[in-house]
């Protein structure tokens, strides 16, 4: 029972999807390039870059210093000139040293010169909590979506890090693409063929009728586990997985939110100012009020703490809680 | 109009002269304007600039922090765009939504400015990774003040720069004042070409108020860079005539201010080309009436052109 | 004796491995320390050795298929000419060393 018109799939490692939009990349477009912290012979921290320098020499998988500011900003800059650089910041937190780069240029320089110039520059970065500790555990995206000009992707499985990587390595302006450290041992099925998965398009990773939770990254699989459990109980969860956080697809949402009525928004990230806020935000103008709530870290920074870390950070009962809360049952 | 400012800008010929005219005749035009907005001039810095950009090549690239009027026009940039730019005019070379801080025209050769304190360091150093990727023999300069040499970027960026040997030109304008802090007060090395010899760069400090000075260390340079030797650091120690900004507060008494404006590069040059035998009243007369000529019509086609719709405020976002 | 290899919890957070390279065939002697299979993680290789003498009789994964940890990926026996049972989940767990590379 076979059916010719479904994509062909091969499972593997999501540093593997990673590498293989890269790879794609690189051999397609000879002004994509990759620099950062240990990208060279050792294939990235995470072994994500694993055969790029030996197939596409030091010239195009540059080695850089710990210097995340001139880093980000002379990707920026070779990417106004023309190129296509994949800049890897091993750290989320880390970006912040390249903000000006990135944000006061690389995200303005579009409009600031009126359309002359544009710098289509993809920041690959890792977020998360995973025993790390305080300044190795951030999920600032929801920073990110507010700057004008400034592209952001997060996504879930080893497909979506491949299609998502290779939209943004086309894309004609800066991206960050976010992926989590607790992705990387999951392994999943990965489009054969060429394959780009286009920005500002959520999917319904599992239909339900009572509750719509809206998440991103690591947390759609805790979503997921919350849903199952969830079922049990005769409460019917409709997860979406965001993918793209800026554009945000909230037609999506809403039509979702208009089917069950009502919304649990979930991140890793802080809930002040956070991802869940635009979500709700977007979904209330689209489709006017219906009941919310929000699910995140604890407002405090994420410690290395054995105990304390997963206790500020959402996990399956914690969502199941603040669904029963929300819907009153 | 661009075209003849990128006549050659050799020594013994009046064109490098003309452009300090123009340059210092338009930014005292502008300062005039009731509507001149905020600007940062270059009056008694334009050696530095005409200099450095005399060893440009049409293929080369020039970024430049906030004070870039002077630098723009000596690129090349057409007075005509970049007064309406600094007006905010749809005509200018930004579509007036850049200004002063932003300008940029890449075609001529002005990458841009951008308006952070060194801020356009380390994307300087990215484009010029561009350049020599394409490996068509083309240099980046990147020009900027003693008041970004304490900034990280620059040492970031130095560092990065030496390490791969980046077709980089870092020219530090040392007007010696960061709007009130003296450099000696700001930085700690005792030139600040010291910079760049610390990270293995070939560096000079020099005289920025003589354009020839200049000139003959730019050239000397450029070919150091486009012999493949990797980034050069160039000190030019200049003065700055008037305050740092058109709202900034004169901080230096009228003494001297008397002997910093006897400095003037302008005078300096034209000393020379009369010495020489080069210029004569007549010339020089007919010079005035040409740089006032350009730099009327610059303000006259900003006047006459319309400023941007407000529906642009969502165009080139991106 | 009959005694199946299965996928060891050699690093902490991995839940499935991808068979990497064989390195005896079925029927090979086995001694201690012997190196029998490489399984892939995430981030490291494993290095599955013999903790305890034997044959090696039937390999159940091939290089490139994935199996969740505690899964079978081998028989062993005591003895060369052991019938072999029909299903794995019944054998006793074979002793073995590992290494992360």
């Amino acid at each position: 029972m076979s059916d010719d018109t479904a994509p062909k799939m091969k499972r593997m490692f999501f540093r593997e999807a990673i590498a293989k939009a890269v790879r794609e990349e690189m051999t397609s477009d000879p002004r994509v390039f990759v620099m950062g912290q240990d990208v060279g012979a050792f294939g990235g921290s995470y072994r994500e870059f694993d055969g790029l320098y030996a197939e596409f020499g030091a010239d195009r998988v540059r080695d850089t210093p710990v210097a995340e500011a001139a880093t980000i900003g002379i990707g920026v800059g070779a990417a106004a000139a023309g190129y296509r650089p994949l800049v890897s910041i091993t750290y989320m937190d880390f970006m912040m040293l390249g903000f000006d780069a990135l944000i006061n240029y690389g995200a303005k320089l579009r409009f600031k010169t009126g359309g002359q110039l544009t710098a289509p520059v993809v920041i690959k970065t890792t977020a998360g909590a995973l025993g790390q500790g305080v300044a190795h555990s951030q999920c600032i995206e929801s920073w990110l979506m507010s700057v004008p000009g400034l592209k952001v992707v997060a996504p879930s499985t080893p497909a979506d890090a491949y299609g998502l990587l290779k939209a943004a390595l086309r894309a004609d302006g800066p991206v960050v693409y976010i992926d989590h450290k607790r992705l990387f041992p999951i392994p999943g099925d990965v489009p054969i063929e060429e394959t780009v998965f286009p920005f500002g398009q959520a999917i319904i990773r599992r239909a339900g009728l009572d509750v719509t939770i809206t998440s991103h990254s690591y947390m759609v699989r805790v979503a997921m586990e919350a849903a199952q459990k969830l079922e049990q109980e005769g409460i019917s969860c409709e997860v979406i997985d965001l993918r793209s956080l800026a554009p945000l697809d909230i037609k999506t949402v809403a039509a979702s939110v208009g089917r069950t009525g009502a919304l649990l928004t979930l991140e890793e990230g802080q809930t002040t100012c956070g991802v869940g806020v635009e979500v709700a935000a977007q979904v209330y103008e689209s489709l006017g009020a219906r009941p919310w709530a929000r699910l995140g870290a604890q407002r405090a920074p994420v410690s290395s703490n054995p105990v304390l870390e997963p206790a500020s950070l959402p996990d399956a009962a914690k969502v199941i809680q603040a669904a029963h809360r929300l819907l009153c049952r | 109009m661009s075209s003849s400012f990128r006549s050659h800008m050799e020594n013994n010929s009046i064109a490098p002269l003309r452009m300090m005219m123009v340059i210092r005749a338009f930014e005292t035009a502008l300062a005039k304007r009731r509507d001149h907005g905020f600007q940062l001039l270059s009056t008694g810095e334009e050696a530095v600039a005409v200099g450095l950009c005399s060893a440009l090549d049409e293929k080369d690239q020039l970024l430049t922090g906030g004070r870039s009027i002077g630098p723009a026009l000596a690129r090349g940039v057409d007075p005509n765009r970049l007064a309406a730019e600094l007006l905010g005019k749809a005509t200018g070379t930004n579509r007036g939504k850049g200004g002063r801080g932003h300008l940029a025209d890449h075609g001529s050769g002005f990458f841009g400015a951008h308006a952070v304190v060194g801020g356009n360091i380390s994307i300087a150093a990215g484009v010029a990774l561009a350049k020599k990727m394409e490996g068509k023999g083309a240099f980046v300069t990147v020009l900027f003040g003693d008041g970004a040499s304490g900034a990280g970027s620059l040492h970031e960026t130095l560092n990065m720069a030496a390490t791969w040997k980046l077709p980089l030109l870092f020219v530090c304008n040392n007007n010696q004042l960061s709007v009130s802090t003296a450099r000696a007060d700001a930085l700690a090395p005792k030139r600040l070409s010291d910079l760049g010899t610390s990270f293995g760069l070939p560096s000079r400090t020099i005289d920025g108020m003589d354009f020839e000075i200049v000139a003959e260390a730019a050239r000397t340079a450029a070919q150091t860079i486009r012999d493949g030797q990797g980034p050069v650091f160039l000190e030019c120690i200049s003065k700055r005539f008037a305050a740092h900004s058109t709202t900034a507060r004169e901080t230096r008494k009228a003494e001297e201010l008397a002997e910093i404006r006897a400095q003037c590069p302008i005078q300096r040059q034209m000393a020379r080309l009369r010495d020489s035998g080069i210029l004569n009243a007549a010339a020089e007369e007919a010079l005035e009436k040409e740089v006032e000529t350009i730099v009327s019509e610059a303000f006259a086609f900003a006047d006459s052109s319309p400023y941007p719709h407000p529906a642009e405020v969502l165009t080139d976002v991106g | 004796m009959i005694y199946q290899l299965t996928v060891p919890a050699a690093v902490p957070g991995v839940e499935e491995i991808r068979i990497l390279e064989w390195h005896k065939e079925p029927g090979s002697a086995i001694e201690v320390g012997d190196l029998v299979v490489e399984l892939e993680t995430h981030k490291a290789v494993i290095e599955v050795r013999a903790g305890q003498a034997g044959v090696l009789r039937q390999i159940l994964a091939q290089p490139g298929d994935w199996r969740t940890i505690g899964l079978p990926l081998a028989l062993f026996s005591s003895e060369a000419n052991e019938a072999l049972p029909d299903e794995a989940s019944g054998a006793e767990a074979m002793q073995v060393e590992f290494e992360v590379i």
